[in-house]
């Protein structure tokens, strides 16, 4: 897969040889990337090859007296190695002349570069491109048609997102190449209550190809029945109450409500209340969170994209955090092991502590005896956003709809949207009941604040907490 | 470009829209007063859409695909790409339309500093801007991050369009943190065409004072409806709606039943809503030119807007992609009235969001101000749950202004009778 980067890789060593005259540490990364998207809506079918920005390209890091700096490109050849050296030297020097007065480097020691030799191969049954545009385009325009012809319906869309990508790191010790491939797929349904719309979707995704399509096609009745639920809902009433969170809505309080705030750069610059809590109890016993590359899902890559080798990091071990995950700048100054978490949009961003496939291990319970236990209370499906506060632990979640439980029953009667807020370890050590089966969604980008859109995974299984809806 | 040409027509593609685009940066990283990370940046990338047109049942289809290459891909390579980008638009099709309408026109350049001085110098000004600010007791720049941006943009379609144009953006974000009596902190971003250190300053001190009340401020908010004062980007966010509501790609598919002429805002006891949509570069990514136009006038749709092909399918005339609007109501009360009245003056979420389809709004409070009896509490936690729809039957734009790279307009916006999830019953 994109044999390009072989034949540019002896050239890129040559310039990591060109930079280690003048710098104590060269690296580079490369990437290349095919992307495609399919869609159909009521706004017609699209197909864009073009992806997120990024692609095929480069990013060199050197580390000089001021500390770390990097260049991202994306052309290279042997013949540019000179002219891209004296950009280097030249527009790093203007940075450093041009920083105000009262700033100082950051003391960062230079990453760990002992010998690492890797090779992976992406794992697929079904190539999509293989597959074709005409039979994916025909399969969602199927799914589609057949939500259409349910009540109330607006519109349906359905869409699949396919990514290849092959990444290289080389340093001086290191020589890393792997190549990936994920598929996802979603189907949504839209109906109107006046001026306001409401819409149902669910996700799906895997680690591989087209083979993801065959659970799709038999879904869409799911959505057309949750859309009409929302169609009759009604405005939350503000209160704490006992909760059934579903799979995916557990995945958005691992990621959003603790993930973010076990991001270790955000210990380097004191953004996180975690830092104080480590060795203590967050979370209910029932509570064990992972992060990492154990798991087969979109954000498993055996290196980041700083070169360091991925693992499976313990968050929390029942209920008791015991580290965070980390990047390897944070980890020179932080001084502990990186955990291979330092990931960038693309080769085009800054490499951060960022989640990769993360999600709480499974329990005992069945969802059925979590309803039956609940004397008034929710059980809470379709997270649609959330937002981090590693500094002080507030939960910001959004969840698309809420199923009244009455005396250990579904009443029938749904509220939408819902605001989850609170304070973190209160609501995780609320958490009372886990359920058996773990699923993992990575359908989604997460952004760091704002920006910085990386491909993640989260989830769990269904779990019982003491939650804040508003 | 001119080999990009050379090859869509070797690949037999007769209809084409090329955007290509160079982009030079330098990014400056902070953590307090050290320097963290330094970052160039250097690319050249080109979006190629490849249109196909076909017939069925004697209606005439057009099909568009867009894939993203590089000046770096042999000819080989880029000559693949085009041509698979053209087989697979045929299983895309939809109803015919018109490219843009050409236009030839020399370079649009940029002036001033931002475009003019070599970035690394700009970051270094904005990053001094900032850490100037950083002078208040109580409160600290945490953290900070400065992207100086110049672009050089080209369009060239086969109907003959030729433009190209010059752009320069500084933008980034912070964190501001007081120790006491709570360790808290509060997100800042800023967006600039120009090299507007001042802005920055000035907004600087802004967050340092506002972290300093969210430090002790209180959790009593009690749940209930309030009247709720939006300041800043919140207001920006909330009218957004309207931009979203009167874009041709969610009329065309009835996602909103808006139309020109339509009173979207419906009876009202308020101010009447006037919008309009601002352009910050001379031509959209397609190459149709861009300029100005009236969005609302008094509530009332004056235009709809967005790319080629959903404005022809509405028979509108192309306007290109917005990403700025004002809003030109004068207002009718001095911010300084409004904090007169009872009412909860939300000033920072951890993520406002307005849902466009739903037209509900809200977000968990960071800080805001309880306001009863003229005095101001600073409070924390809960949530804002509202409806524009609903909101929009009576506000009140301030009299004061606030600007930035998408919006202009009054800086605060009364809401009036939202629900809130207090904090009732937290420990």
């Amino acid at each position: 897969m994109f044999e390009r980067l072989d034949a540019v890789k002896p050239a890129l060593q040559k310039l990591i040889a060109a930079l280690r005259e003048r710098y104590a540490y060269a690296s580079v990364l490369a990437t290349a990337e095919r992307f495609r998207s399919w869609k159909v809506s009521k706004n017609g079918i699209s197909l864009s090859a073009s992806g997120l920005d990024g692609g095929d390209g480069y990013v060199i890091r050197v580390f000089d007296e001021t500390g770390c700096a990097e260049y991202s490109i994306n052309a290279f050849s042997e013949e540019m190695i000179p002219e891209i050296v004296k950009e280097m030297e030249t527009r790093f020097a203007a940075e450093r002349a041009a920083l105000p007065e009262g700033i100082s480097p950051m003391p960062t020691a230079i990453p760990d570069d002992s010998p690492a030799v890797l090779k992976k191969e992406a794992k697929y049954e079904i190539d999509p491109m293989e597959l074709g545009d005409e039979a994916i385009l025909a399969l969602i325009g199927r799914i589609r048609e057949k939500g259409l012809k349910a009540d109330g319906i607006l519109d349906i869309f359905c869409g699949v997102n396919y990514s290849a990508e092959r990444k290289i790191f080389l340093s001086e010790n290191r020589d890393l190449d792997e190549s990936h491939m994920w598929t996802n797929a979603y189907v949504g349904a839209m109906g109107a209550r006046g001026e306001e719309l409401k819409n149902s979707y669910r996700g799906y995704s895997v680690l591989g190809g087209a083979e993801l399509l065959r659970e799709v096609e038999n879904d869409v009745d799911h959505v057309t029945g949750a859309l009409n639920d929302l169609l009759r809902s009604e405005p939350m009433i503000p209160g704490e109450y006992e909760c059934v969170c579903d799979p995916d809505v557990t995945g958005m309080i691992v990621h959003e409500a603790f993930g973010h705030g076990v991001e270790m750069d955000m210990f380097v610059k004191d953004r996180a209340q975690a830092k104080q809590f480590i060795g203590e109890y967050v979370a209910s016993p029932l509570v064990t969170m992972h992060d990492g590359s154990a798991v087969d899902e979109c954000a498993t890559w055996a290196f980041d994209d700083e070169g360091t080798l991925t693992g499976d990091t313990v968050i929390i071990d029942k209920g008791v955090l015991r580290r965070g995950m980390c990047d390897a700048l944070s980890a020179m100054r932080l001084g502990v092991k990186p955990t291979g978490n330092g990931r960038r949009e693309s080769y085009e961003r800054k490499a951060y502590t960022r989640m990769t496939n993360t999600y709480f291990e499974g329990g005992d319970a069945a969802k059925e005896e979590m309803i039956a236990s609940i004397p008034y209370g929710f059980l809470l499906e379709e997270p649609t956003s959330g937002m981090e506060d590693p500094k002080n632990w507030g939960i910001q979640c959004m969840v698309n709809i809420a199923r009244e439980i009455k005396d250990g029953k579904l009443t029938g009667r749904v509220f939408s949207p819902i605001v989850l807020t609170g304070y973190v370890p209160d609501l995780l050590k609320s958490v009372s009941m886990m359920g058996g089966k773990v699923q993992l969604a990575g359908g989604g980008y997460c952004g760091k604040g704002y920006k910085e859109w990386v491909k993640v995974s989260d989830g769990g299984a269904y779990m019982k907490a003491r939650i804040r809806l508003g | 470009m001119e080999r990009i040409k050379r090859l869509l027509a070797e690949a037999g593609i007769s209809d084409y829209i090329v955007y290509g685009y160079t982009e030079r940066t330098a990014e400056l990283f902070f953590v307090k007063k050290q320097l963290d990370t330094r970052r160039i940046k250097d690319v050249e990338k080109f979006v190629v859409t490849v249109f196909r047109t076909d017939e069925q049942d004697g209606k005439k289809l057009r099909a568009a695909t867009d894939v993203t290459v590089l000046a770096a891909m042999t000819d080989a390579e880029l000559l693949d790409a085009f041509k698979g980008a053209y087989f697979a638009a045929q299983f895309a099709m939809n109803p015919y339309y018109e490219l843009p309408d050409p236009v030839q026109a020399p370079t649009v350049e940029a002036h001033g500093r931002l475009t003019e001085q070599a970035p690394e110098q700009s970051a270094g000004e904005m990053a001094a801007a900032l850490f100037k600010a950083d002078c208040e007791p109580g409160a600290f720049l945490n953290s900070a991050e400065v992207f100086v941006i110049q672009k050089h943009a080209h369009v060239i379609s086969s109907r003959g369009a030729d433009v190209s144009w010059v752009e320069a953006e500084v933008n980034g974000e912070y964190v501001v943190q007081a120790k006491e009596p709570e360790d808290v902190e509060m997100y800042r971003d800023f967006a600039y065409t120009e090299l507007n250190t001042d802005a920055l300053s000035a907004q600087a001190k802004e967050a340092l004072s506002f972290v300093r009340d969210r430090a002790r401020a209180q959790k009593i908010l009690k749940s209930g409806n309030y009247d709720v004062i939006l300041t800043d980007e919140n207001v920006m966010m909330t009218l957004w709606f309207y931009g979203e509501r009167t874009a041709a790609n969610m009329i065309y598919p009835g996602y909103s039943t808006w139309k020109i002429g339509d009173d979207v805002q419906g009876e009202t006891t308020g101010e009447r809503i006037t919008l309009t949509m601002r352009a910050l570069a001379p031509y959209s990514r397609e190459g149709i030119p861009m300029r100005d136009r009236a969005l609302l006038e008094n509530g009332v749709m004056r235009s709809t807007h967005g790319s080629n092909r959903f404005c022809r399918y509405l028979g509108a005339e192309p306007t290109g992609d917005y990403r700025k609007y004002s809003c030109d109501n004068p207002g009718t009360m001095s911010f300084a009235e409004m904090q007169k009245r009872p009412c909860l003056w939300a000033v920072t979420f951890s993520g406002f969001e307005m849902d466009s389809f739903s037209g509900h709004f809200g977000g968990e409070i960071r800080l805001a101000y309880l306001i009863e009896d003229g005095k101001m509490t600073p409070v924390t936690g809960g949530s804002i749950n509202g409806s524009i729809l609903e909101a929009q039957k009576d506000l009140v734009f301030s009299t004061d202004r606030y600007a930035e790279i998408g919006y202009d307009g009054p800086y605060a916006i009364l809401l009036k009778n939202v629900a809130v999830a207090g904090t009732d019953g937290e420990a």
